[in-house]
């Protein structure tokens, strides 16, 4: 039982010390820089009713999300995302009026996966929506604010990577595929695997052309030139083209923001749900196997809460950003110094003014009374582990410095 | 420049990878050495490195971006269903996942009835039972010797890679359905796809030519 008592569940883990500095300084600085752009910060509760999180309108599945009972037998969840609850409080408080709506969120998430994947269940997660505003600027504002979430996390070699869901459905409406084949060729494409793609099509009865460029999905990434390769393949089906027309569009609004540079783009970057209505993108950077950012226009959702507005939005996992800047080596310049001053009982006054100084100088500063000299060793072995900059020592003899 | 690092399945298909890899000139010197107790083998001219793993670990290593690119079988991919680009059918390697047992049996995939399988690969198995045949299945994962399962009466059918089917005529079991035929695949890591496009691409395209 004791042992019990001292361990966590897999999946979650005590933040302390430098690593909770570290972390809070991070969300402190993605906190302003996001209210500079003039998003406004929501809570939303930690649990709700499970609805809100259905599959429609969320994007974990049913079996990741904890549920519970509340006393009337309603099935509540702990949020394994924010974007469901933002939305349904957007829709009930904001919405009405015909301004677009500029939300913030910073908290924690909670997904049930499996176990002994080394994955964390508990997370915390940072995240924007943009409501009410269809259009292309919307979109350059998102990516632009996802860009620079990196860079002032301190990244530089990343990619934000840019794609259309609405290029693969114009494809697929103007060849009439069935449900069953749309739903194996965005598995194939998703997964990049091209002899899959290929045989997907095998039995299917389509145009040369468009059997030839379903099959080169799995080649539409790289930088911007791809664009009007991808262009020149739909020119007789409308809605495709628009796709890529928009993001031709987008690429050029971003060039005036001058991240052109960080921005690459995959029209087969599809997602498993139908919940991404335009664009989508997501950010990659060495650290963790998966994209640290992920984000899109998510059209549809709105109208589940009654209101029929657009909606863009990202989220990024502060935890991940955090081991993926420690993987990096990217240490953050500003961190505050650290320091300890001991002292003797009849000492105290001057210790107090030692330590008031060194606040003042921008040191954080602990004081600790040592009424029994032999204490001393117990802090010299902290000493040696590096956990405090500066260790002063004021006693009879005067004041030591030990570092 | 970075390293590429790759993480194959140790045995026969390391083998045949590694074949398959010098035609497009992809070698590893230090890999031949049969007798070398090193665990990771580098070229340091093209600046790869490679290590061997076992089979279901491929995709974990992979996932996690420990590796950028592995190649494991298609049965292990499907299995542990990781989330990782699945980007070549190398070609070898190839056998059947199928649905075997005593003749007799193949009147218990007809109904909807409930029937014990022994398997592997519980994913697998319940996948196609579940999705394909909408049939409800009492799954029992084994770990190896599956054929043993329905000759001592501890399943009614097992789902299991078939190779040349020997194993199972001699001792009078045959395949009863086809689940999927499987082969060796090259899987590549999400972020390395984007972040080394330039090099990944390169191999996956020298790859697909040899292929055809």
């Amino acid at each position: 039982m004791t042992n019990r008592l001292l361990h966590t569940p897999e999946g979650v883990r005590d933040i302390y010390g430098e690593e909770l500095k570290r972390k809070n300084t991070l969300k402190e600085k993605l906190k302003a820089l996001v209210s500079s752009y003039g998003y406004s910060e929501i809570e939303t509760p930690t649990f709700e009713y499970f609805d809100v999180f259905l599959n429609d309108i969320g994007t974990t599945p049913s079996k990741e999300i904890y549920k519970f009972f509340d006393s009337e037998n309603n099935t509540l969840a702990l949020r394994p995302d924010f974007t469901p609850g933002a939305a349904r409080a957007a829709a009930k408080y904001f919405l009405d009026d015909k301004l677009p709506v500029r939300l913030s969120y910073l908290g924690q998430t909670f997904t049930n996966s499996s176990e002994l994947q080394g994955k964390l269940k508990e997370v915390t997660e940072l995240g924007l929506e943009y409501m009410g505003d269809p259009s292309v600027d919307a979109d350059a504002e998102m990516i632009n604010l996802a860009v620079q979430v990196l860079i002032l996390s301190g990244l530089t070699d990343f990619q934000l990577c840019i794609g259309n869901a609405e290029y693969f459905k114009g494809l697929c409406q103007y060849a009439s595929l069935d449900a069953e084949t749309i739903k194996d060729l965005t598995e194939n494409i998703r997964n990049k695997n091209y002899f899959g793609t290929l045989d997907a099509l095998n039995d299917v009865e389509i145009s040369d052309e468009i059997r030839e460029t379903l099959q080169s999905f799995p080649d539409f990434f790289g930088g911007a030139e791809v664009l009007s390769e991808a262009a020149e393949k739909v020119k007789d089906i409308p809605r495709s083209l628009d796709a890529v027309k928009r993001l031709q569009e987008l690429y050029k609004k971003l060039e005036v923001y001058g991240v052109e540079k960080y921005l690459t783009f995959d029209l087969g970057m599809l997602s498993k749900h139908d919940y991404y209505t335009g664009i989508v993108f997501r950010a990659y950077t060495f650290g963790t196997g998966e994209a640290v950012i992920r984000g899109g226009r998510y059209d549809n959702l709105l109208k589940a809460f009654g209101k029929d507005k657009a909606a863009i939005g990202f989220t990024v996992v502060i935890d991940q950003l955090l081991l993926i800047l420690n993987r990096q080596h990217i240490e953050d310049r500003e961190s505050r110094k650290k320091s300890l001053v001991l002292y003797t009982p009849e000492r105290f006054e001057a210790a107090l003014k030692k330590a008031r100084d060194l606040r003042e100088e921008g040191t954080d500063t602990a004081m600790t009374l040592i009424s029994d000299k032999k204490d001393m060793d117990g802090y010299r072995e902290v000493l040696s582990r590096k956990d405090f900059d500066a260790v002063y020592f004021l006693s009879e003899g005067g004041e030591e410095v030990l570092s | 420049m970075r390293y590429l690092t790759f993480a194959l399945t140790k045995g026969r298909l390391a083998d045949k990878t590694l074949e398959r890899f010098e035609k497009i000139g992809i070698t590893c010197e230090e890999m031949k050495d049969k007798s070398s107790r090193k665990l990771i083998f580098v070229n340091e001219e093209k600046k790869l490195k490679f290590f061997l793993a076992k089979g279901p670990d491929v995709p974990t290593y992979v996932e996690h971006g420990a590796a950028d690119i592995g190649v494991s079988g298609k049965d292990i991919i499907m299995e542990e269903n990781r989330h990782i680009y699945e980007v070549l059918d190398l070609g070898f390697g190839k056998c059947r996942m199928c649905i075997c047992g005593f003749p007799d049996a193949a009147e218990l995939l007809n109904h909807h009835e409930m029937i014990k399988v022994a398997t592997k690969y519980p994913r697998i198995a319940r996948d196609y039972f579940h999705n394909k045949k909408f049939q409800t299945v009492d799954i029992i994962k084994l770990n190896g010797s599956i054929e043993l399962a329905p000759i001592v009466g501890l399943s009614d059918v097992i789902c299991d890679i078939v190779e040349t089917g020997s194993t199972l005529r001699e001792n009078g079991l045959s395949v009863l359905e086809e689940v999927c035929p499987l082969s060796a695949r090259m899987v590549v890591n999400q972020v390395s796809m984007r972040m080394e496009a330039e090099r990944i691409r390169e191999i996956i395209n020298a790859l697909r030519e040899v292929e055809e």
